[in-house]
């Protein structure tokens, strides 16, 4: 049995590597809000379980067994946001309830609640959910935005250059040593940083 | 018949960044907006007359922007001098080549309910990329006139001219569009409300903006009716359970849907065969391997070529005037002179040479739309200084001077940003640096000392950009922004806009440095030379290891930083610095000059964009941090 912490650690780690930052002891400590002492002696708890490799002063890299469960967990958090805020609830609600709900959603019953909010056909059962943040798309692939989080301040400035929901976009090209991504969107070219990129979530065509 | 005086009018221009509005805005005023191809050039609004068939005409150049919604400086001084000082007439430039973008903007003007007209701006553009538009059918759908430009050539604008007149005379209001039923269902109902408070703003705007949860019309409303406030609230959560976003995303979605409609209706898209120009130099000048030796290469082709040329045209010019200056001689003439005249061909002959290919080549690189690309390159190394690709733009400009660099600062998101771009700017060796620089070290040291001075500034900055980033509080935002196409610059506009510059340059320069050439002048026949040399000496011979003499060069140096080297010239009476520095002396001077204060100019645009506090820290810093390095210099240079 995988504990509520072990999931919340290896969330916390992928969220990182997902917005291109090193996971050190200092940023997984910053990201879960804890103390940094208790955070090392986690992370080496973890590397001893197989879920990631940690060297001292260094940080960690998950190994698939860890990057599995992060990406799982990360996913379930996306979506019950979305789903919570369909309900109308305030902002700060919202994050902390899907905190709380990741750990418990099993997956059948996320893939459902996904169908509802994406408003999707239903996918054949055990297929992933194909919602992936910009940043992982390749050169020349297109998506249609679900939903952008983040900041109200960047997810404006985002839809006001014409980053809303249901829009198509296509990545150009992407910079090297995690540099910004070159997209086009509703007939212009922009540059966006990688780190905002990352709080864009694109459908795959 | 004398006809009495007719009534001035006020013609304010706003659109999208980039779409030509500084070139519409000279073009009716004859004055001279900087213009180049980035986003974000005009950060203040600038204001200019004309006078039109007997009518005085303001025009009002605004900064460019995507939107009303008040996320930044450059948007709440648009809308708040269109809602509230109300323009006789908006004229909106759109850029007829990004049609759907530029209309979602257009929609959010006519929601502020002004005398408004469309330009078309940039139509031949479009028209490389296979666009026509259908000026009949988009004037249709937007309820009022569209006029088609190429602002460049040209094209239209007296048209335009015309037409804003005459719209502004009849005082007709643009009418909003409409949106999709629930959201206009919302929109009537918290409309009904504001109607019955007393408000500036057009009410129907005044409900948008509360569905939106805009703060400043909360707060402003809430002032008044408070309940008002929540109702409006209630009104959009209800709109934000049905669409599962925020309603300001739902509201801006919805422009987009209507500006997606009237773009798709109105205009006819033949994609063109074979990639653009933009697209083939994309893929190399943005090619994730190939794009940065490009960068480097255009950096030192650059300053290669301001140095030769700069180094042929100095001796051409003090071949011409030393015998000029030989002509004078003792007492009062020795003021006129060495004085007047000695400042006046060092001015010539030293800081001309530099200026004048350096500007040239700047205008040309803004002009050619590289910058944004050369942002996109840095990005991810401007992050390490906590900012982002953006601040690379005014970093090149703070090449050509500190000034506009600084102000150019704003193109960045957060206080923080702003702070660390600013501060970084004014570590960036200015044309003036440049010709101390090049001048002295380059010329008479050797070119490869001069590039490697440039280069410890590279590292330097980056070093002291990450302590800035470490120690600063504060948030940054991360890099969004728009990548105009590659233009062939137009030979024409860009020696026009060198020549400005130049002789803004000229303007302020050469009056400072003929005055502080006579002062100096004055300062040594009566003999005060000596005492301030000597009262700064545990500083500049002590510490530094150089002439006392320099001392009052570093203090003249604050006007502008090539006065050091100027004033230096006029009190030798001779540009050839070998007889009077060591080349050692002449590293240790060109570090100090380099990093020793920003000039009084970059001073007071710091405390404009940062406010005294942060102005003064720097300053103190950077005096402190260019004796520390110049002293460790002189004792690494002797010891070697
Ligand atoms: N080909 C073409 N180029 C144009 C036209 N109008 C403007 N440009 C170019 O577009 C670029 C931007 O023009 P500006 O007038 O500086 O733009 P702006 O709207 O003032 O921009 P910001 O100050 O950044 O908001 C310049 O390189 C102009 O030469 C046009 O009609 N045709």
């Amino acid at each position: 049995m995988i504990t509520e912490s072990v999931e919340e650690y290896l969330e916390a780690i992928y969220r990182l590597r997902e917005r291109g930052e090193a996971a050190t002891t200092t940023s997984v400590a910053k990201e879960l809000r804890v103390a940094p002492a208790s955070v090392t002696e986690m992370l080496k708890k973890l590397a001893n379980q197989g879920y990631l490799k940690y060297a001292p002063y260094r940080g960690v890299t998950l190994i698939p067994k860890g990057e599995k469960i992060g990406k799982k967990i990360l996913r379930k958090h996306r979506i019950m946001e979305k789903f919570l805020s369909t309900l109308g609830l305030p902002k700060s609600r919202i994050h902390k309830d899907a905190c709380e709900l990741e750990h418990h959603i099993p997956d059948d019953l996320e893939r459902a609640i996904h169908q509802k909010v994406e408003g999707e056909k239903p996918l054949p059962s055990g297929a992933p959910s194909n919602v992936v943040p910009l940043t992982s798309l390749l050169d020349r692939q297109k998506g249609v935005i679900s939903f952008i989080g983040g900041g109200r301040g960047a997810s404006q400035r985002l839809a006001d250059l014409g980053l809303t929901p249901h829009t198509e976009i296509t990545v150009v090209k992407s910079a090297l040593f995690h540099g910004p991504l070159m997209i086009s969107v509703r007939g212009t070219t922009l540059a966006i940083g990688r780190g905002v990129a990352a709080r864009v979530f694109v459908r795959v065509k | 018949m004398p006809t009495a005086e007719k009534e001035p009018i006020t013609i304010a221009l706003a659109g999208n960044a980039n779409v030509g509005k500084s070139v519409i805005f000279n073009y009716f005023t004859g004055l001279h907006q900087h213009i180049g191809n980035w986003p974000g050039k005009t950060v203040e609004k600038a204001e200019g007359t004309l006078h039109f068939k007997g009518r005085t005409i303001d025009v009002l150049d605004l900064p460019g922007i995507y939107s009303l919604s008040a996320f930044s400086i450059e948007e709440r001084i648009s809308r708040e001098y269109i809602a509230i000082e109300k323009p006789d007439v908006v004229i909106n430039i759109v850029d007829a080549s990004a049609l759907e973008r530029n209309l979602f903007f257009t929609l959010q003007l006519l929601e502020l309910e002004t005398p408004m007209i469309v330009a078309l701006n940039q139509v031949d553009v479009a028209e490389g990329k296979g666009i026509t538009i259908h000026v009949p059918e988009l004037q249709k759908f937007l309820d009022i006139p569209v006029i088609s430009t190429i602002a460049t050539r040209g094209t239209g604008l007296d048209k335009l001219l015309n037409k804003a007149v005459k719209v502004a005379k009849s005082k007709k209001l643009a009418r909003p569009a409409r949106y999709g039923r629930e959201i206009e269902e919302k929109i009537r109902r918290v409309t009904k409300l504001v109607e019955k408070i007393p408000i500036k703003y057009p009410p129907r705007w005044v409900a948008i903006k509360l569905l939106e949860g805009d703060e400043e019309i909360r707060k402003i409303v809430g002032r008044i009716d408070p309940k008002l406030v929540s109702s409006a609230e209630r009104h959009a959560r209800d709109l934000e359970r049905i669409h599962g976003e925020p309603c300001s995303i739902i509201i801006t979605a919805e422009r987009y849907n209507v500006a997606n409609k009237i773009a798709r209706k109105s205009q006819r898209i033949t994609p063109p065969r074979g990639p653009s120009l933009t697209e083939r130099l994309d893929a190399v000048t943005t090619h994730p391997i190939m794009g940065y030796p490009i960068l480097i290469g255009v950096m030192l082709l650059v300053l290669f070529t301001v140095f030769t040329v700069g180094g042929y045209l100095s001796g051409f010019f003090e071949d011409v005037m030393e015998p000029i200056q030989g002509a004078f001689g003792g007492g009062a003439g020795e003021l006129i002179g060495g004085g007047l005249l000695g400042g006046l061909i060092a001015g010539v002959a030293i800081v001309l040479p530099f200026i004048l290919p350096f500007y040239l080549i700047l205008t040309f690189l803004e002009d050619s739309g590289y910058l944004p690309r050369a942002a996109f390159m840095t990005d991810s190394l401007m992050h390490h200084m906590g900012i982002h690709g953006k601040a690379f733009i005014p970093f090149i400009l703070g090449y050509g001077c500190n000034v506009p660099a600084c102000l150019g600062c704003r193109v960045m998101e957060t206080e923080r940003e702003r702070t660390i771009a600013a501060f970084v700017v004014t570590l960036v060796p200015c044309a003036a640096v440049t010709v101390v620089v090049l001048g002295l070290v380059g010329a008479f040291v050797g070119i490869h000392w001069a590039l490697a001075l440039y280069l410890l500034n590279l590292v330097i900055i980056f070093i002291l950009g990450r302590v800035a980033f470490k120690v600063l509080p504060g948030e940054s935002m991360g890099l969004i922004m728009e990548m105009p196409p590659y233009r062939k610059p137009h030979a024409r506009s860009v020696l026009k806009e060198t020549w400005m510059r130049v002789k803004d340059f000229v303007y302020i320069a050469f009056p400072l440095i003929i005055i502080g050439s006579v002062v100096l002048t004055g300062l040594k026949v009566g003999g005060l030379l000596e005492p301030i040399g000597n009262a700064l000496s545990p500083i500049t011979v002590g510490w530094l290891g150089l002439p006392a003499i320099t001392g009052v060069m570093l203090i003249f140096g604050i006007l502008r930083k090539e006065l050091t080297l100027v004033m230096l010239a006029t009190l030798m009476g001779t540009a050839n610095f070998a007889t009077v520095l060591t080349p050692t002396q002449m590293i240790v001077f060109a570090i100090v000059v380099m990093y020793y204060i920003p000039c009084i100019a970059t001073i007071a645009a710091l405390v404009k964009e940062l406010r005294w506090k942060k102005a003064a820290y720097i300053t103190v810093f950077e005096i402190a941090f260019a004796l520390l390095l110049g002293g460790i210099a002189f004792r690494l240079l002797t010891l070697a």
